[in-house]
């Protein structure tokens, strides 16, 4: 979002054709240079990557972080280019389809999403169910959306706006990451791979490509929905992984689906977010409308005239998206190398640099220190969760979408004047509900089975 | 362990006693070399992207850039119908480095109502220049069997709230729109409040999650061309000149007029010089002969008053609208 | 979730871990505090669902997870987690809030600076020369690459005398 923002002023000098193709690439290299410090430092770099961290640090331990970066490129390539054929393809009926998902679809949505709350749930359901409450009362901080009443905000009016998103994950995962060191093992047991294992195995391929097929759909479709983020598909596409992935016991402990589903649902989203774009003339994330201002700034209008009227121009765009996935994989493999020898930094340097980062991450999106300090108090509360078991991922889950469910379902409620039929009542909704309603008890229908299907082999 | 806690305090206190020492330093920054090169200026826009007030704001952004010489960005905070960006942009600074798009009414109304509980008041916020009036205009489904106004309001005044309509929030421009159509026609809609803006008020329309589009000129203008909606009428004295063709409230028969009007503030107390930089500025910007050629393109009509005036405009508007407040607010 | 096995029968007998307790008591008070303010902002209005009822409804959540926690744990007591580097934990956590607190007035060049040599020459044990190479491209090295390069201002100090210096 702020890479976007930052070279608008650079493309101001340039062709219409130019400047928007730059901006394009930036939009959606961001949506992979997050993965970097997620995989290597455990610290997301954005909102969408912060799921990664999960089995893409997992795998930075055991020694298989090029294989977790180079597959994270590949996925990024793979759910962009199918996503922008889908442009091609069929943009006009794709977003038309976006549409078909008013607030009681969108709501369902949510519920399927929250459903997925029981594939992260590890061990303990209590737990996470409470790790999800926990996400859900924080995203809550703050002005209330509809009725514009203050909520747990204690007076303080720096929580007026809410508690920062990337300040709370950079805290949970990152700096409660650090904190949590033990004695002894004060070095984290990480290990810079050698250069045959930059590249992923042939069993890791195979084991990718399901993920990324499934990562690719997921993003797909959110990314057609106005009002989607890209953070609500990674998310998603983690939870599939848990819930449909043939290892889904090994994922949380370094497996390459928790890296490859999520990640190509990110740039598939991202990729396919501007199709509402191109075709409606609605831009579906803040990102996006970045991208909608440097449009109008040339003088074009974003919507179904864009391919009447500049055709040449959307064309060319579409010809740059293709192109643009490439180079970032053409960028990015060989240069996998070079990000895992950062691992090769000693120790104490690293973390004094990390600590850095950390900071300036939290002080640079308000530019006020106030956020350093709620990273700070995050970092605590991650560490309490951490030595008390509870599963952080579906606090991550709630917070991203607690304000979503909410809003969609208070919107619902108006529109059928507080009959909660609604959401049975329109078959889209209904059906999603009901496909949320047996992940969650899907697990009840499987104790039936033997046994031996479902048991972790490693303990 | 303890050696390192015991140096973890000693630089703790070397940093305090650094810091107790120049306490009694006064502020560096002096208003007149605002804006300092280097460091960016922020519109907060209290809406979603995508909307007029988000638009307007991106066109001018980079003749401000250039008049003012320093990086300027958009930011949207939007949520509880303008009220969160407003709340943000009131509680910055006030050195000129954070100003905001500001709309009308809701700015002027969302402090009159108690229980929203907002910490700003108008007197909270700098008028700096108003930009555009965007009159209000009720639309249709293309595929309504309504065909006029009339048609329309006769429905909603036979069966009250058979019909749902769209806002951009609670004690917007649109709800009160609204409830002054309620109060002199008895005509009642199902309000559905989008609370963070026209975008997606307007994509719910699309969807056909909504029956009727409560929006102002500049979010139909597109949607008519398309056809993917039908204006019965706008709410201005004269009709609008995007939408030639669509009668004005008045010619239907209703007097009723109504719109948002959009400008730019700045947090209150600002440096008179910054002030000055800031308005002549943004006039600069607004007035540019290009923007206000996209801004027509786009439906919205150019109408600039300097901060003086857009004030007393505001003034004029908080009296108005204390009447007709109570028909837009809850009743437990 | 979890299967009985025969493992955990030893455990059986053990107590509950004392920051469990702690836990599920923090999780219950914070449950019971969502539940009585969310009254307060009303669960339901005449336009609709009201801004309490989703915190409401979060509030009973916290409040029921942990009580059935607390049951499953007098039932079973988990395995508690090894403990904290307490030594680890107070410093980063004490250094970084001098560092955010003392950013505004001594600029981001001079106190990320001093936060740096602390971590590096004073709890890693680097080298003078390592440390301050590092400490030097971490702090002025970053700001200028940042405030020129980026244009994003990360704070310059609120003294006069620091700031002529260009601190």
């Amino acid at each position: 979002m702020a890479g976007v923002a930052l070279l608008i002023p650079l493309t101001l000098n340039m062709d219409a054709t130019g400047a928007i193709i730059m901006l394009c690439a930036i939009f959606y290299g961001t949506a992979y240079g997050g993965t970097i410090t997620s995989v290597l430092l455990n610290t997301p770099g954005e909102a969408a990557s912060a799921i990664t961290t999960i089995d893409g640090y997992a795998m930075t331990k055991i020694g298989k972080a090029g294989a977790a970066l180079t597959i994270a490129a590949v996925g990024s390539f793979v759910g962009g280019t199918i996503a922008t054929v889908g442009l091609v393809a069929a943009a006009k009926p794709l977003g038309e389809l976006g549409l078909l998902v008013g607030p009681p679809e969108f709501f369902a949505l949510m519920v399927v999403g929250i459903s997925l709350l029981v594939a992260l749930a590890g061990k303990s359901m209590v737990k996470a169910v409470i790790s999800g409450a926990l996400g859900l009362l924080i995203s809550m901080v703050g002005i209330d959306p509809v009725a514009g009443a203050p909520r747990f905000t204690f007076g303080v009016d720096r929580l007026l706006d809410g508690v920062s998103f990337v300040a709370v994950i950079v805290g949970v995962f990152g700096l409660s990451e650090l904190l949590s060191y033990r004695k002894g093992a004060a070095a984290p047991a990480v290990h810079a791979p050698n250069f045959r294992s930059l590249l992923p195995t042939g069993k890791e391929w195979r084991r990718s490509a399901p993920a990324m097929a499934r990562g690719t759909g997921i993003g797909f479709g959110l990314g057609l929905i106005p009002g989607m983020t890209g953070s609500v598909s990674s998310l998603l596409a983690y939870g599939a992984e848990k819930k449909f992935s043939r290892h889904r016991n090994e994922l949380g402990k370094g497996a390459i689906e928790g890296v490859a589903g999520p990640e190509t649902a990110n740039n598939s989203h991202a990729n396919a977010a501007l199709i509402p774009l191109f075709t409606l003339g609605i831009p579906a994330s803040p990102t996006i409308a970045v991208l909608m201002g440097a449009f109008l700034q040339q003088g074009l209008t974003p919507g179904p005239t864009l391919f009447t009227e500049n055709s040449e121009i959307a064309w060319a765009i579409i010809a740059s998206l293709f192109i643009g996935n490439l180079i970032l994989l053409l960028l990015n493999v060989p240069l996998v190398g070079l990000w895992t020898s950062i691992l090769r930094v000693p120790t104490t340097i690293l973390t004094a640099l990390i600590l850095l980062f950390m900071v300036i991450g939290a002080y640079t999106i308000n530019f006020t220190v106030f956020d350093v300090f709620v990273m700070i108090g995050f970092g605590l509360l991650g560490l309490a969760l951490r030595h008390l078991d509870i599963p952080l991922a579906p606090m991550v889950l709630t917070l991203v979408l607690g304000p979503l469910m909410e809003r969609s379902l208070r919107e619902s409620l108006e529109i059928s004047q507080g009959d909660f039929g609604i959401f049975v009542n329109r078959p889209i909704s209904a059906v999603l509900i009901g496909l949320g309603l047996l992940i969650i008890f899907s697990p009840l229908l499987k104790l039936r089975k033997p046994k031996a299907l479902n048991e972790d082999p490693e303990t | 362990m303890k050696t390192r806690i015991r140096l973890a305090a000693v630089a703790a206190a070397g940093l305090l006693a650094l810091t107790g020492c120049g306490a009694n330093a006064g502020a560096t920054n002096t208003a007149s070399d605002f804006p300092r090169k280097g460091k960016s200026i922020e519109i907060v826009v209290a809406f979603g992207s995508g909307g007029a007030v988000d638009t307007a704001a991106r066109l001018i952004q980079p003749v401000l850039e250039k008049e003012l010489g320093t990086n300027v960005e958009v930011i949207n905070k939007p949520g509880a119908g303008g009220q969160i960006g407003y709340t943000q942009l009131t509680s910055a600074k006030p050195d000129g480095y954070t100003i905001g798009a500001t709309g009308s009414p809701s700015v002027v109304v969302s402090p009159l109502d108690p229980s929203r509980g907002a910490k700003y008041t108008r007197d909270s916020f700098q008028p700096l220049g108003r930009q555009v009036i965007d009159p209000t205009v009720i639309a249709v489904q293309p595929d309504s069997p309504y065909q006029t106004l009339k048609d329309l309001l006769d429905a909603a005044k036979a069966s009250p709230k058979s019909m749902t309509a769209s806002t951009t929030g609670l004690q917007t421009g649109e709800h009160f729109a609204m409830a002054q159509i309620q109060e002199t026609t008895g005509s009642e809609f199902a309000p559905v409040h989008f609370s963070e803006g026209a975008s997606q008020a307007t994509t719910a329309f699309l969807g056909k999650h909504v029956d009727i589009l409560v929006a102002n000129v500049s979010d139909v203008t597109d949607l008519t061309k398309q056809g993917k909606a039908r204006v019965l009428g706008v709410m201005s004295e004269e009709r609008a000149p995007s939408l030639q063709d669509v009668p004005t409230f008045k010619e239907s028969g209703y007097d009723l007029v109504a719109g948002t009007v959009r400008g730019y503030s700045a947090p209150a107390g600002l440096p008179d010089e910054v002030a000055e930089k800031l308005e002549a500025a943004l006039q600069k910007a607004i007035e540019d002969p290009a923007v206000v050629q996209k801004m027509n393109d786009l439906g919205l009509q150019t109408s600039y008053l300097n901060g003086d005036d857009y004030q007393q405009f505001w003034a004029a508007q908080e009296e108005d609208f204390k009447k007709v407040l109570p028909l837009v607010q809850k009743t437990d | 979730m979890t299967t009985e096995s025969l493992t955990t029968t030893p455990k059986s007998a053990a107590r509950v871990a004392p920051s469990v307790l702690v836990g599920i008591g923090a999780f219950a008070a914070v449950g019971i505090y969502v539940l009585v303010s969310s009254l307060g902002l009303g669960l339901w209005t005449s336009l609709g669902p009201g801004p309490g009822l989703f915190p409401f409804a979060m509030g009973g959540v916290l409040v029921a997870m942990a009580l059935v926690w607390l049951i499953q744990e007098l039932r079973r007591p988990s395995e508690t987690a090894e403990g904290v580097d307490r030594g680890l934990v107070v410093a980063v956590v004490v250094s970084l809030a001098i560092l955010a607190s003392v950013m505004d007035l001594l600029g981001f060049q001079l106190s990320t600076f001093l936060f740096l040599m602390y971590h590096l020459k004073l709890r890693g044990r680097r080298t003078w020369v390592t440390s301050l190479i590092i400490a030097l491209t971490g702090s002025v090295g970053a700001f200028y690459a940042f405030n020129y390069g980026l244009n994003v201002a990360l704070p310059v100090s609120a003294f006069p005398l620091l700031n002529t210096i260009g601190l």
